[in-house]
């Protein structure tokens, strides 16, 4: 389970997240939504105890992100917006690396990654020196070393950056796959398509706040649009950024 | 701080880092150069200040000087035909220089008259002073022995014309410039501690973060302080990697360079190589900490290898105070990171007695500013303007 509780941040003059809370429970998938610079990147880091909140605090399982930066780090994983890989290394060593900082090692670590990398579809590329690989392939190896110590919360930001259209399908697969195993995922996106058809419960940000929150019909019965994408303008107040 | 994360993160970089052409160039190319480099130095000097080479002279109307001809033969200079364009060959540095003799000059030295010799000379030519010098020498002693026969032919003492006895002595022995050529040798080991670990350093600070990887590493569970001594530690193994291949290519290069033959006397052996080993790579840990911190504040890859590329003058300059003015390790350099290891080091190359102390103090105050340079990194490493470079 993952919490923001009135999550306030700026950066010297400029406000990046001006009271955002809600709540994503295990085994649903809560769909961050705003158009860019609403301060999703910046709610996710908070999250993900990379930075600090000016005030309100962050939970993961009921675990401060701050205090308890470590315990939080073990139960949850992060696709956070830069997925930058080592180039010299092969995927697999790669993903490993990230299962030796999670204390993973031996057969364990080694069956874990077979098995992340079959899920994936990875086949030959396991053992490929990353570079040169294609951004489909990049967000596998991005993906597989977020999950490969199991953790019960996944965050992952704007997750189909970049992808083509069966990246993006099997992205989406996945995503439902880690909700039906329980897990707790919290997606950004600016695309209101995906969020909609993916998501369980939807939070709409706009400039740093919360403008909407709830599930896909909620949502429109809130605005009295019939029509998602209006529900959407209707909730941020302009279309701007929203494509 | 966990030492499973630590050995984790230094068999990563040190991994990372053994299959990139540019970080095993800079720590293991390098190292070759300075000792090489020494090497050809000295066989230069060898070669320029053995007594017997033979020095060779184009001269031009050799037939008009009989007498000139033979006397520079006896004096170890060689006469030779003189080349088509003698001015060429003087510029491009064929010839020394080449001695024109004058067709007048057979008249006017039976006449007892100043018989012309035109020695031409190229004095922007270093290597062919002393040559010409030895040139010089032979026709200067040539004209006053003839000028004393004169004299005496004439019942004269010749004694009368040398009122002054001026006598140069020449300080500059090879043998000192050889020493100076030594003292270079810490010097090269000690850049080669900056330049082994120059690349780990940019690579794993300022890359890490240009290629996007910083963010999810500092998602793991292990703490700041683990990543950066895991970071330092493989930093210092490149570092000081290449530091012993210095080591030991200056004393392969050494023990072939023609030392004796300038009067050099070393006795520099495995024992004197250890003590030199443990006084150096505490310098090694030391660049590798500074560059870390210096790396992580840089912008951008490229900004950090600027600043790095700057920081590797910073071990020559006691080198080069050093090699103008030697001097014994005095209580206060021992204080000072670097300069206290370079004094150190000379007093082992000269074979002085070195006490403890100043093997130890210099040694300890490296590691230790090592390690706060690691802490402040690590500190760093939790600024969001440092992680996300905003």
């Amino acid at each position: 389970m993952i919490r923001a509780v009135s999550l306030h941040k700026r950066f010297g003059a400029k406000i990046a997240v001006d009271d955002v809370s809600f709540e994503a429970a295990d085994g649903r998938i809560t769909g961050l939504l705003g158009p860019n610079g609403a301060g999703k990147t910046t709610t996710l880091r908070m999250l993900s105890t990379l930075v600090a909140p000016d005030r309100g605090h962050a939970e993961v399982d009921g675990l401060d992100c701050q205090r308890d930066r470590a315990k939080v780090l073990e139960r949850l994983g992060v696709l956070p917006d830069a997925r930058g890989l080592y180039p010299r290394l092969t995927a697999r060593e790669n993903v490993r690396y990230f299962g030796a900082l999670h204390d993973m090692d031996g057969d364990v670590l080694e069956r874990e990654i077979d098995r992340l990398f079959a899920l994936l579809d990875m086949g030959e590329l396991a053992s490929r020196r990353v570079h040169g690989f294609s951004q489909g392939e990049r967000m596998k190896v991005a993906i597989a070393r977020t999950l490969i110590h199991g953790p019960r919360n996944v965050m992952l930001d704007e997750p189909t950056n970049g992808l083509d259209v069966m990246s993006t399908r099997s992205m989406r697969e996945l995503i439902r796959r880690l909700r039906n195993e329980g897990c707790c995922v919290v997606f950004s996106s600016h695309v209101m398509q995906e969020v909609a058809a993916l998501c369980d419960e939807i939070v709409v940000v706009a400039r740093g706040t919360v403008v909407a929150r709830g599930a896909p019909d909620e949502l429109r019965a809130q605005t009295g649009e019939d029509d998602l994408e209006d529900a959407f303008v209707a909730a941020i107040g302009t279309d701007e950024g929203l494509h | 701080m966990s030492m499973r994360h630590v050995a984790v993160v230094f068999r990563k970089e040190l991994l990372d880092a053994l299959r990139d052409r540019r970080s095993l160039f800079s720590a293991l190319v390098f190292p070759l150069f300075g000792p090489v480099l020494v090497v050809v130095m000295f066989r230069f000097i060898a070669q320029q200040n053995s007594p017997d080479a033979v020095v060779t002279l184009p001269v031009l109307g050799a037939e008009h000087a009989p007498g000139l001809v033979e006397f520079l033969g006896a004096h170890d200079i060689e006469v030779q035909p003189a080349p088509d364009d003698p001015e060429l060959a003087v510029r491009t540095g064929v010839a020394p220089a080449v001695l024109i003799v004058d067709p007048d000059y057979g008249e006017r030295f039976r006449e007892g008259r100043p018989a012309k010799v035109e020695l031409l000379v190229d004095n922007s030519r270093n290597d062919a002073r002393s040559k010409v010098r030895r040139a010089r020498r032979a026709l200067d002693a040539y004209g006053s022995s003839i000028g004393a026969m004169r004299l005496v032919a004439r019942g004269i003492d010749p004694q009368l014309t040398r009122p002054l006895a001026v006598e140069e002595v020449d300080l500059a022995t090879p043998q000192q410039l050889a020493a100076n050529i030594l003292n270079v040798i810490p010097m090269f080991v000690m850049m080669s501690a900056f330049i082994g670990g120059m690349y780990v350093a940019t690579d794993s600070t300022a890359g890490e973060r240009e290629r996007g990887s910083l963010e999810p590493l500092l998602g793991n569970p292990a703490s700041r302080t683990s990543l950066v001594l895991g970071k330092w530690l493989a930093t210092s193994a490149l570092a000081g990697t290449s530091m012993l291949m210095t080591l030991v290519t200056a004393g392969i290069a050494l023990s072939r360079a023609p030392l004796e033959d300038l009067g050099i006397e070393m006795s520099f052996g495995v024992r004197d190589a250890l003590q030199v080993a443990v006084v150096m790579l505490p310098v090694a840990t030391f660049a590798a900490g500074v560059q870390l911190l210096v790396a992580t504040f840089a912008r951008s890859f490229r900004e950090a290898q600027t600043y790095l590329s700057v920081m590797t003058l910073l071990p020559m300059m006691p080198g080069m105070w050093l090699t103008i003015m030697p001097m014994d390790a005095a209580v206060w350099t021992m204080w000072v990171p670097i300069l206290g290891q370079q004094a150190v080091l000379m007093d082992v190359i000269r074979g002085n007695a070195v006490g403890p102390a100043s093997f130890v103090i210099p040694a300890v105050l490296a590691v230790v500013v090592a390690l706060v340079c690691v802490r402040v990194c690590a500190w760093l490493l939790g600024r969001e303007s440092i992680v996300f470079g905003s």
